[in-house]
């Protein structure tokens, strides 16, 4: 399983069990760029989660990376 | 001169108050001792009570992070305790954002959250303990609402940082007097009271709080500040107060949202859904007994006849009347009672059909919070009243004036006897105290103030009830309270009649599945087959679980949506085996049908949502099988394609998005249109923060193009069929409409399947109508309400959206146009058009919401006279309802009515038989021989061979079965 598709599988449900949203960017190398978006985009403690899908990540998949982590908010959050 | 304005820079006495309010705060605990010894494990929740664990136990100390996105956390721990704390009252304290229940040496002590950081040990541990096991589960609290709660709202997020978990001992001295501050401090900070004793307050407890020397941890001076207190400032009786409000503890849980799923004996609590008790009683039974127990006492009431607090728009009338049997039949089994309220604080509005349901399900009071305090127009002009039902039933309502989750604040009541509107003829005023959406409930800080309450002359007089307490005592026989006859429209959260599209259709197909399958096993067990009652039962409650009014309205997050589907398909595949198959097809309702129906055949010469198929007239008769015949079609060319398109009814002249420029109808003589007519219309939607639940006023400011991208043309023509489609563009969206023409029936069906792609769209069909008209009738499921299409006053143009069931008319005295659907429910209606809301594409809670296929159709039926001469309720029947294969049928076929449900009763003993009259009539339902009559909780409440009925009544009759 690649990244991409751990990020789809085993990430992103356990997200949006949280009202929260991510998508895969790009990989470039151990650089990561994921889209956070629903309660995500706006999580003030959002690096936290981000560690531990790194962790994860390295976990599962034994792949060290960082990850660039995007926010994306709704219009009604975007202030 | 400049006038320069003097900003104060120096402490204001009661910030004096607020910050030695704090200091105080940090000595509510004599003493503590932190507890090493705690391990963590995470896991995911993949189904009542089964996880998937991370990980295995490890150390869990202070500072650490622990939960995980939408995970369970398991924590235990072991402590001897120490000797100093051995003779104390002992607590657990553990500051946290999540929501964990705690046992202590194998007992559920109770919880920690966000809104309690400690729990009580000591009633729970057996003299002469000296070792403490800890065994704690978690979930995350991550979800938006803890807005009201700011210190929760700081730390909100997946990932917590563990503060420690201690033993503790309260200093009660001191926390007497944080309760005694925390009341006069929240009187002192509201204008809702008056300036002069917020003033007096604020000098009296900055002198009280003088006493207390606060540079000694031996507070010296406490107990003169708390006699300060009692005597200067609770003794005051210059300043009083007015009303009376009825105080009553509810905490409002939400079983799907953004999740999935004595020390006071004069305390009463109150709490809903009798699927809450099931699970409780599943998974935690020694908990469930102590319940049992407290219900007993009087000190627990169970509240709501329902099985959940369901949306009360959108489901069914069986459906709304299977919510109160399977509700009542639960508490009647477990706790002997049959719950004679409904309780629906958080409901997004109630149909009219609802009084009925209530009343012959042995409840005749209704609570719902919703009106008073959501809508976005109307002052809802009642708060203890009468609610007339479409039948003429009449409950007890009451739509208390403030929100139903509060935290017992002096200025929350306050608040709520100011807004309540029938002081002088409803009695006492109803506030909900309690933290909800979600857990927490009530705290003891909240029993603490009330405890107080009598004793500060300001407030209103106040009194801790029960539900029905409170309902029987203000309600029950007040001749003057006032009648409100009609639906309970909530004038906002309208985007919920049609978010979820596929959750509607689902529930929609599988509520006429369900009676498919309940008639067809009855007439099989008359036969001597078994009855399946387990099965359908276990079917119902799926679906009735489904309804909650967080989840059929679609304003939930991705999992709940996955978990619905997932029991959808359930439902579907044991109604599948419960049909099973005959050699003919079963006309399960009881008129005879005469409509043009699509039957699948892969020989067939038609086409409907890619599968081949013939479309017949079945000419089955009422609740009888027999074989179906094509009809010997016509070598004449019937359809006419070209610039106008010639069928046996009506000449069309379409525009290449597959609306109608004209609608001519041969037969009455007339044109149809006036304007765009069956036009897809695509509007921006941005309703804000509550994306998922609201539609704004005025959402057709901003229309968004659609592109043609094939024109209209003539796709398929068989004996009976014609059918064009037309592919469209919205944005990144490709809609493809299927116009259908018939040879033998009047309808144009509209076919659309469509590949939704787009963010913050509402997308309608619309018709302008050829036809005036002030009132619209739409389909409620069990009759039909008329809805006026003007805008004269602010309540007409506060309801630009509504909600319908299988169809909506709007006619003149000879001719009108009717719209059937089969899985759409919102709808507006302005002068002469109709707009029918077919999908919406919101982000909030779901950002994934409605994106994919959708497959819907509606039709459109021009017809003579009004909608109930042209049988429209019975046309749309025929539309939605099933024709499936059973060789079973039944002779009494009960005229006059609609057949809404037939079953064998709970106890096996009788075919329950239950009968709406839909369109207004009045009359007499003679039988062959003597039925039962019985309520909808299937109690026998007398006997007769000619039963009368009244407008839009709902009968249920028992027919014994022979032994």
């Amino acid at each position: 399983m690649n990244i991409e598709q751990y990020v789809e599988t085993a990430i992103r449900p356990r997200l949006q069990g949280d009202g929260g949203e991510v998508r895969f960017a790009e990989q470039k190398e151990d650089r990561l760029t994921l889209v956070f978006q629903g309660e995500c985009s706006k999580c003030l403690i959002l690096e936290r989660c981000v560690a531990w899908i790194e962790q994860q990540i390295a976990h599962d998949l034994g792949e060290q990376v960082h990850i660039v982590a995007v926010r994306k908010k709704p219009y009604f959050w975007d202030v | 001169m400049a006038h320069i304005a003097v900003v104060r820079r120096s402490m204001r006495p009661e910030e004096w108050t607020q910050l030695r309010f704090g200091w105080l705060k940090r000595h509510i605990y004599k003493k503590q001792y932190e507890i090493k010894t705690l391990q963590i494990r995470n896991a995911r929740q993949v189904s009542e009570m089964e996880f998937v664990f991370d990980d295995e136990f490890v150390p869990l100390c202070k500072g650490d992070l622990y939960f995980t996105p939408d995970g369970t956390a398991f924590i235990c721990g072991d402590l001897a305790i120490p000797e100093d704390f051995r003779q104390e009252e002992l607590w657990l304290t553990l500051k946290t954002a999540a929501e964990i229940i705690v046992k202590v040496n194998g007992v559920y002590v109770g919880g920690v959250d966000p809104n309690r950081e400690r729990v009580l040990l000591s009633p729970y541990l057996a003299p002469g303990t000296e070792r403490l096991h800890f065994e704690m589960q978690g979930y995350n609290r991550s979800k938006p609402d803890d807005e009201r709660n700011p210190e929760s709202l700081s730390v909100r997020g997946c990932r917590q940082i563990f503060e420690g978990a201690y033993l503790s001992v309260v200093d009660h001295d001191v926390l007497d007097l944080v309760y005694d501050l925390e009341l006069f401090l929240n009187i002192a900070g509201s204008e809702l009271f008056s300036e002069d004793y917020r003033a007096f307050l604020n000098r009296e407890l900055s002198r009280a709080l003088d006493c207390i020397d606060f540079e000694d941890d031996g507070l010296p001076g406490l107990s003169d500040a708390k006699r300060y207190i009692e005597e200067k400032i609770y003794a005051n009786t210059d300043y009083q107060g007015s009303g009376d409000v009825a105080l009553l503890a509810h905490s409002h849980l939400d079983l799907a949202y953004y999740w999935r799923m004595d020390r006071y004996p004069e305390f009463k609590y109150t709490h809903t859904q009798a699927y809450t008790y099931e699970t409780l009683e599943t998974h935690y039974p020694e908990v469930f007994e102590e319940l049992k127990a407290r219900i007993a006492e009087g000190r627990f009431e169970p509240v709501g006849a329902m099985y959940v607090e369901p949306d009360c728009n959108i489901p069914s009338a069986e459906s709304l009347v299977r919510q109160c049997l399977y509700g009542q039949l639960y508490f009647r089994e477990k706790f002997g009672k049959t719950i004679q309220n409904c309780w629906l604080p958080d409901v997004f509005g109630n149909s009219w059909i609802l009084p009925q349901i209530l009343k012959k399900s042995g409840v005749d009071y209704f609570v719902s919070n919703k009106m008073s305090t959501w809508n976005d127009t109307n002052r809802f002009p009642h708060n203890n009243f009468i609610w007339r039902g479409i039948d003429g039933s009449e409950v007890y309502a009451c739509v208390p004036p403030t929100h139903f989750i509060t935290w017992n604040m002096p200025s929350q009541i306050q608040e709520n006897w100011e807004a309540y509107q029938d002081k002088n003829v409803g009695g006492q005023t109803l506030s909900m105290f309690g933290y909800g959406d979600g857990g927490s409930g009530c705290t003891e800080e909240m029993l603490e103030l009330m405890r107080r309450f009598s004793k500060v002359s300001v407030m209103p007089k106040t009194e801790h009830v029960g539900a029905q307490e409170f309902l029987e005592r203000n309600l029950k026989d007040n001749r003057e309270l006032a009648k409100w006859d009609g639906e309970l429209y909530l004038e906002m959260h309208r985007g919920t009649f049609t978010t979820k599209a596929e959750i509607k259709k689902a529930n929609r197909r599988l509520e006429y599945k369900l009676r498919e399958a309940e008639i067809i096993a009855t007439l099989r067990a008359l036969g001597g087959a078994a009855y399946p009652a387990d099965a359908l039962k276990r079917c119902w409650k799926k679906l009735l679980v489904n309804q909650f009014h967080d989840i059929l309205p679609g304003s939930h997050i991705a999992p709940v949506y996955r978990d619905a589907m997932a029991d959808y398909a359930e439902i579907d595949r044991t109604l599948d085996e419960i049909i099973g198959t005959g050699s003919q097809y079963f006309n399960s309702l009881n008129f005879a049908r005469t409509q043009l129906t699509f039957f699948e055949n892969e020989n067939g010469d038609s086409t409907r949502f890619g599968r081949k198929g013939y479309w017949c007239v079945p000419n089955l008769p009422a609740l009888s099988h027999g074989e179906v015949r094509r009809s010997v079609g016509t070598s004449a060319r019937w359809c006419v394609p070209g610039e106008t398109v010639e069928t046996p009814f009506y000449a069309i002249r379409f525009a290449p998005d597959g609306s109608m420029e004209s609608l001519w109808d041969k037969t009455l003589g007339r044109e149809w249109v006036a304007g765009a007519f069956n036009k897809l219309c695509v509007y921006e939607d941005k309703p804000g923060v509550y994306d998922a639940w609201d539609i704004l006023p005025n959402y057709r400011e901003k229309p968004v193009r659609v592109e043609v991208a094939s024109p209209l043309t003539l796709a398929e023509c068989s004996d009976e069929a014609a059918t064009f489609e037309a592919e469209l563009r919205v944005g990144q969206s490709t809609w493809i409409r299927r116009i259908r023409l018939f040879r033998l029936s009047r309808g144009i069906e509209v076919e659309n399947v469509v590949d939704w792609r787009e963010k913050h769209r509402l997308a309608k069909a619309e018709f302008t109508c050829n036809v005036l008209a002030r009132e619209a009738l739409c389909d409620l499921g069990a009759g039909f309400i008329r809805r006026e299409t003007h805008r004269n006053t602010s309540w007409q143009q506060a309801r630009f959206e509504v909600c319908h069931h299988k169809w909506c008319d709007l006619a003149e005295t000879d001719g009108g146009i009717a719209l059937i659907n089969d899985c759409k429910y919102g709808v507006g209606f302005l002068e002469n058009q109709i707009s029918l809301s077919l999908l919406r594409a919101t982000v909030r809670p779901d950002p994934t919401s409605d994106m994919g296929m959708h497959r819907f159709a509606y039709l459109i039926l021009p017809h003579a006279g009004d909608a109930v001469d042209a049988q429209i309720n019975r046309i749309a029947l025929e539309y939605n309802v099933p024709i499936v294969k059973a060789d079973v049928s039944c002779q009494n076929a009960f005229p006059g009515l609609f057949l809404q449900a037939m079953k064998l009763s709970e106890d096996g003993k009788m075919v329950v038989v239950r009968l709406a009259e839909t369109e207004g009539h009045r009359g007499v339902l003679t039988l062959p021989k003597k039925v039962k009559l019985l309520n909808l909780l299937e109690d026998i409440e007398g006997e007769a061979e000619a039963v009368p009925y009244k407008p839009f009544e709902i009968l249920t009759l028992g027919i014994p079965l022979q032994a």
